[in-house]
C-alpha cells in the first residue's frame, strides 16, 4: 500500500508544470540522440549535467532520466530503416527490423518498436514500483557463478541464430569470442592480442564492430548489387504506417518476454542492455511456433529486443535507487548528479527523499506515454528517409557511421577498424556466414570469461561452485534446453511428417 | 646553407628572448578554448570529477576561458596519453591524471609515451579509501579480518578492481605485513564490487568514502579501517591503518593536472597558478567536502618529484606481488 500512496504523491510531483516540461525535454533529447550512432545517453547526460546545477533537482533528474530511457526508443529507428544500430542496445533490432523494412513494412516496424518499448518500459516501471525492495535483495544473490550461467544461456542462443549452417555460425561465434579477448586482461594486467599496438590495449569498441558489420557491410552489398539495387519500398497510406492486428497479435508474448527479461538483466550491475536484447530475442525464437520466420522479418523478433532494452532501463534504476549502485555508464552519471545536488543515494533515499524517489518513478510512467505519443506520429516522417536516392543515402550512412565510430572513443584508429569490420561483414555476407553469432560472441564473451575466472577465484579453483548454487543451476538447465531445442523441433517435424504419412 | 643557419640561430635567439619575456610577465593567458583530456568515458570517475570541478570554477569566475572535457578512452590511460603526445607543445590542452596513469606506464609494454614524458602542472588531491565489511560480518576490526585470513589462507575474499589498482596494492602491502593470505576477486566496475560484498559473496573491500557513506549509515556496511594519513571528516571514529596497528607504507592515490610533453614554461606557470587559486575557491572546497576528497595541492616541481617517488614505490610493490613490469 505504501507504494500506492508513494506513487500518488509522486504523480503530484511529476505533474507539476515545470517537471512535466523537463520530462518532455528529456524524452525529446533522448529520442534524438538515440537515433544517431555514437552519441549515446551517457555522453549526453554528462554534457548536460552542468546545466542542471541551477535547476530544481527533481526536475533535473526527471529530465536526465528521460534522456536515458528515451534514447532506447530512438535507437531502433536507424536499425530498422538503414541496418545501422543507433545504440548498442538496438543492434539486435537490425536482424528482423531491417528485413521488415525491406518488405515494405518499415512503418509497421517503427510502430512495433515504439509500442514494444512503451509496453515493456511501463511493465518495468510497474515492477519497480511494487517490488523494488524485495527485488533488490534478490538481485544481490546474483554473483559471478550466476552471471556465468546467464552468459552460457546467452551463448547457447547461437544454435538459434545459426541460419543455414551450424558450422559457419560456430566459426563466426569463435571469431567474436576472440575479438572480445583483445585488450588488457583485468586479472593480470597483461595485454592480449594487441600486436604491439597501443590502440588495441583497451580492446575494441562494440559500436565499431556493430556499425561495421551491419551498416557498412550493407552499403557495400547494395553497391555490389547495383544493377538490382532499389530503394526500399516507402510505406504508403495511413494503414501501412501502423502495425496490423496480426502483427501485434504475433508480438503478444514478445512484449511480456521483453519486459521480464529486460528488467531482470537490467537490474544486475555489469550486464549491458545489449545482453538483455539478445537473450529476449533468443527466448522468443526458442518458444516460437514459427522460428523459421526469424531473421526474415518476424515482428516478434523485433518486439522482444526493443521491449527488453526499455525494461532494462527500468531495471537499472533499481540498484541505483535502492542501494546507490550504478548498473552501467548512464546510471553512474545519474548517481553523481544526485550526489552533486546534495541527495544521499542509498538504502535510505526512499524514506528520506520521497519527493525525489516517487517523483522520478511517476515521471517514468508519464515519460513512456510522452515517448509513445512523440514517436508514433514521427513514423511517417522517419519513413521518408527511404525516399532519399541511393547515391545520396549511401554517403550519408557512411558519414554518420564514421562520425559515430569516432565519437565513441575519440580515436582515429577506430575509423580504420570500422572500415575493416565493414569489409569483414561484407565478406561474411558473400560467403553466407551469419553475422549475429559474431556480435553475440563479442557481447557475451568478455563477461563470461570474467565471471568464470571470478567464480573459480572465489572457490579456490573448485568448479562445483558453478553448479551447486540454485540460481546458477536453474540457468544452466535453461541453457541446456535451448541447446537441444532445435533437436526437439526436428523431432516434432518428424512426428508431424509420420503422422501425415499414416 | 650558411645564411640559413645564421637565420635559424637568429630566430632561435629571438624566440628565446620572447620566451623569457613571457615567462617573466605573468600576463600570458590562453586564448580560445582549453581542452581537458580525461581517460574515462562519460560518467567515469575522472570524467565526473572534471566536469564537476569545471562547473564549480566557472561559477566562481576562476576560469577565463571555455574549458571542454575530452574523453579519450581505451587501455586505461593509454589513449589519453597518446593523444597528449600528439599535442606536444600545445598550450591549450591539459589533462587530469589519476594513479592509473602511473601504473599503466609501468605494466603496459605497448605504451610509447608514459606519464614521465608529460609536463607536470599541479597535484590536486589524494583519495582516501575505506576498508568495509558487511554490517553482520564477524569481523569488527581489520585485525579480526587479517587474523581470520591467517588462520585459513586463501579462504577469505576481497572484491576489487584490476590487479594493479590501489586496492590490490594495499592488499599486498597488508599481506606482507601480517603474513596473512586472502583471495582477490577483480570486478571491472565499482557497482559490481559493492554488490558482491552486500550479497555476501566476498568478505571485505576497499571503497571510496563517498560511495560507502550511505550504505554505512543505513546499517548495511561497517567501516573497519581507513587508508589515509589522518582520519577523514565523514568517518571520525574509524582508525587509519597505522592507528589500527598496521605499520605499512602509505600508498596514496593522487589526482591532478598534467600537460602535453614540452609544454612551454609560461603556460605551465599559468595553469599552476590557476589551479592554486582554484583550490581555494568556495565551490571547489565544497565539492571536496561533499565527496570527502583530501585536498593536497602540489605545484609543478613538487608533483614531478612526487610522481617519480610514487612510480618507484609502485614498481617495488607490484613486482613483489608477481605482476610483470614493462619498464
Amino acid at each position: 500500500m505504501d507504494a500506492i500512496f508513494g506513487l500518488a504523491h509522486g504523480f503530484s510531483v511529476a505533474l507539476e508544470p515545470q517537471n512535466l516540461l523537463w520530462c518532455v525535454v528529456g524524452c525529446f533529447l533522448g529520442t534524438v540522440i538515440g537515433i544517431l550512432p555514437g552519441l549515446g545517453p551517457a555522453a549526453t547526460i554528462a554534457m548536460l549535467l552542468p546545466l542542471t546545477f541551477n535547476m530544481d533537482p527533481t526536475g533535473g533528474i526527471i529530465m536526465l532520466a528521460g534522456i536515458y530511457y528515451g534514447a532506447k526508443y530512438g535507437g531502433s529507428t536507424t536499425s530498422i530503416l538503414l541496418n545501422m544500430p543507433g545504440e548498442a542496445s538496438s543492434v539486435v533490432s537490425c536482424i528482423d527490423g531491417y528485413q521488415m523494412a525491406k518488405q515494405g513494412r518499415g512503418g509497421a516496424a517503427l510502430g512495433i518498436a515504439a509500442i514494444a518499448s512503451f509496453v515493456a518500459g511501463t511493465i518495468g516501471i510497474v515492477i519497480l514500483t511494487l517490488l523494488a525492495p524485495p527485488l533488490s535483495e534478490f538481485a544481490l544473490r546474483f554473483s559471478s557463478p550466476e552471471f556465468f550461467a546467464l552468459m552460457v544461456v546467452g551463448l547457447a542462443l547461437v544454435v538459434l541464430l545459426a541460419g543455414n549452417s551450424m558450422l559457419k555460425a560456430l566459426l563466426a561465434l569463435l571469431v567474436g569470442l576472440w575479438l572480445t579477448s583483445i585488450g588488457t586482461d583485468l586479472f593480470t594486467s597483461q595485454s592480449r592480442f594487441t600486436f604491439g599496438l597501443s590502440d588495441f590495449v583497451g580492446g575494441i569498441e562494440f559500436m565499431v564492430i556493430a556499425v561495421g558489420v551491419y551498416a557498412i557491410a550493407e552499403v557495400m552489398m547494395s553497391v555490389d548489387a547495383r544493377e538490382k539495387a532499389e530503394l526500399l519500398p516507402v510505406p504508403r497510406g495511413f494503414r501501412n504506417y501502423l502495425p496490423s492486428m496480426e502483427e501485434l497479435k504475433a508480438c503478444r508474448f514478445a512484449f511480456l518476454n521483453g519486459s521480464i527479461v529486460g528488467f531482470f538483466i537490467g537490474m544486475l550491475p555489469g550486464a549491458a542492455s545489449s545482453v538483455s536484447a539478445f537473450v529476449s530475442y533468443g527466448i522468443e525464437k526458442a518458444v516460437s511456433k514459427r522460428p523459421e520466420m526469424f531473421g526474415k522479418g518476424a515482428p516478434e523478433g523485433l518486439a522482444a529486443p526493443e521491449g527488453a532494452n526499455n525494461a532494462d532501463s527500468s531495471g537499472a534504476m533499481l540498484p541505483l535507487l535502492t542501494f546507490g549502485i550504478p548498473a552501467g555508464g548512464s546510471t553512474a552519471i545519474l548517481l553523481s548528479a544526485l550526489i552533486l545536488w546534495g541527495y544521499r543515494p542509498g538504502p535510505l533515499l526512499i524514506v528520506e527523499s520521497p519527493d525525489l524517489f516517487w517523483g522520478l518513478v511517476a515521471s517514468m510512467y508519464i515519460g513512456n506515454v510522452i515517448l509513445l505519443i512523440m514517436n508514433l506520429p514521427l513514423v511517417p516522417v522517419f519513413a521518408q528517409i527511404l525516399r532519399i536516392p541511393l547515391g545520396l543515402l549511401f554517403p550519408i550512412i557512411l558519414g554518420v557511421s564514421v562520425v559515430g565510430a569516432y565519437s565513441v572513443s575519440g580515436n582515429m584508429f577506430d575509423i580504420g577498424l570500422l572500415a575493416a569490420f565493414g569489409l569483414i561483414g561484407y565478406v561474411m555476407a558473400k560467403l553466407d556466414f551469419p553475422t549475429a553469432p559474431l556480435v553475440l560472441g563479442f557481447v557475451l564473451g568478455d563477461s563470461m570469461e570474467r565471471a568464470l575466472r571470478q567464480s573459480l577465484n572465489m572457490s579456490q579453483g573448485d568448479p562445483s561452485i558453478l553448479v551447486d548454487r540454485p540460481i546458477a543451476a536453474v540457468l544452466l538447465g535453461v541453457a541446456l534446453l535451448i541447446l537441444i531445442s532445435p533437436l526437439l523441433g526436428r523431432l516434432r517435424a518428424f512426428r508431424h511428417k509420420t503422422a501425415i504419412a499414416e | 646553407m650558411k645564411l640559413a643557419r645564421h637565420l635559424s640561430t637568429a630566430a632561435a635567439l629571438m624566440l628565446a628572448t620572447i620566451g623569457t619575456a613571457y615567462a617573466q610577465a605573468p600576463a600570458w593567458k590562453p586564448t580560445g578554448q582549453v581542452s581537458v583530456v580525461v581517460h574515462t568515458g562519460p560518467g567515469g570517475g575522472t570524467d565526473a570529477f572534471s566536469r564537476a570541478i569545471i562547473a564549480a570554477l566557472d561559477k566562481d569566475k576562476i576560469l577565463q576561458n571555455n574549458y571542454v572535457v575530452i574523453n579519450k578512452t581505451g587501455g586505461g590511460s593509454t589513449s589519453a596519453v597518446n593523444y597528449l603526445q600528439e599535442k606536444a607543445g600545445d598550450t591549450n590542452t591539459i589533462a587530469i591524471f589519476s594513479s592509473v596513469w602511473v601504473t599503466d606506464s609501468l605494466v603496459q609494454a605497448e605504451a610509447k609515451t608514459t606519464i614521465k614524458d608529460l609536463t607536470p602542472i599541479a597535484n590536486l588531491l589524494l583519495e582516501p579509501g575505506l576498508f568495509v565489511v558487511r554490517a553482520d560480518s564477524p569481523y569488527k576490526t581489520l585485525k579480526d579480518f587479517t587474523d581470520a585470513a591467517k588462520a585459513s589462507p586463501g579462504k577469505l575474499k576481497q572484491s576489487g578492481g584490476s590487479v594493479t589498482a590501489r586496492d590490490a596494492v594495499i592488499r599486498h602491502v597488508l599481506m606482507a605485513n601480517t603474513k596473512a593470505d586472502w583471495s582477490y576477486i577483480s570486478f571491472p566496475s565499482g557497482g559490481e564490487r559493492v554488490a558482491a560484498l552486500l550479497g555476501g559473496h566476498v568478505d571485505i573491500m576497499m571503497i571510496e568514502p563517498s560511495e560507502a557513506g550511505e550504505l554505512v549509515r543505513a546499517g548495511r556496511l561497517r567501516a573497519v579501517a581507513q587508508v589515509a594519513d589522518a582520519r577523514i571528516k565523514g568517518f571520525p571514529d574509524v582508525p587509519t591503518l597505522k592507528e589500527a596497528g598496521f605499520d605499512v607504507p602509505n600508498v596514496p592515490q593522487a589526482r591532478g593536472i598534467v600537460g602535453p610533453p614540452n609544454m612551454p614554461p609560461e603556460a605551465v606557470a599559468y595553469y599552476e597558478d590557476l589551479f592554486r587559486r582554484a583550490s581555494k575557491s568556495p565551490g571547489y572546497v565544497k565539492y571536496f567536502d561533499d565527496t570527502q576528497l583530501e585536498d593536497h595541492f602540489l605545484g609543478s616541481k613538487e608533483l614531478a618529484a612526487f610522481l617519480n617517488e610514487y612510480s618507484d614505490n609502485l614498481r617495488g610493490i607490484l613486482s613483489g606481488a608477481g605482476v610483470k613490469m614493462a619498464r
